[in-house]
């Protein structure tokens, strides 16, 4: 057996019922290797998902579901360097997730 | 992370929403079980991050009280992560712990062998059981206001 993280989906559900993401443009902010991410990304319109941690962007990258590839971004930046360079008003909803 | 704040309001559409994701301020869990038998729970030792989660909750109180954001729902649920040993849990925890570049003290580090130690005993010794890491987070949703002042 390899790590298993939350197959009951406790976090998910607890996300659904806060959050609609049909539609929605959404930054995820501390991505990690995209476990979250994956869960949520098929409701979404558009999912950009960021982490300063290399090696968690490049396993989220070689992971992410076939189906899913077109909708979500992973990149490898900062926080704050992503700030500095986007647009105001980009996004519906952004998730700090386990981040700040 | 009050400026991070900031900058998350400035990126997001009007009305938008932030969902922030993180732990309660409580020590995990490590439990085993074998069937419906608890053999084992402990707090995790490697747990030092209160006044990381003290600041994360300061931070989002203060861009309440400033207007930049409402409150508009909260819950909590439990976060478990399964391993097929004591080391394995170990060490994927050990790789997330090492992204903040903080050198773990001596005796939290002593303590930790000691608990995986006698972790790693019970599952050697009774086949078929399961070794789990239980984590609380609370998880929010605050929509964007309008006319937020900026913060200082």
């Amino acid at each position: 057996m390899t790590i298993r993280v939350d197959p009951e989906n406790n976090e998910s559900r607890a996300l659904f019922a806060l959050a609609e993401f049909n539609g929605r443009r959404v930054l995820e902010i501390g991505c990690g290797d995209g476990r979250l991410t994956w869960r949520y990304a098929d409701r979404a319109a558009h999912v950009t998902a960021i982490d300063p941690f290399e090696g968690s962007i490049a396993r989220a990258k070689e992971n992410t579901p076939d189906h899913l590839k077109s909708r979500v971004e992973f990149r490898h930046i900062g926080f704050e360097d992503f700030a500095a360079a986007s647009k105001p008003s980009t996004f519906d909803i952004a998730i700090l997730s386990w981040s700040l | 992370m009050v400026h991070a704040l900031e900058e998350i309001s400035r990126l997001l559409k009007q009305d938008g929403w932030l969902i922030d994701i993180h732990p309660i301020r409580k020590a995990p869990l490590i439990k085993i079980h074998r069937g419906s038998d608890l053999l084992f729970i402990e707090s995790d030792p490697g747990y030092d991050y209160d006044e990381g989660l003290r600041h994360a909750d300061d931070a989002l109180e203060d861009a309440i009280r400033r207007g930049l954001f409402l409150v508009e729902g909260k819950n909590e649920f439990e976060l478990v992560t399964y391993a097929s040993s004591a080391a394995e849990m170990r060490e994927y925890w050990a790789k997330y712990g090492a992204f903040d570049g903080t050198p773990k003290d001596e005796s939290i580090v002593a303590h930790q062998n000691d608990v995986y130690a006698k972790a790693g005993e019970i599952m050697r010794s009774n086949e078929g059981a399961e070794i789990t890491y239980h984590e609380r987070a609370r998880i929010t949703r605050l929509r964007l206001l309008n006319g937020n002042e900026p913060i200082l």
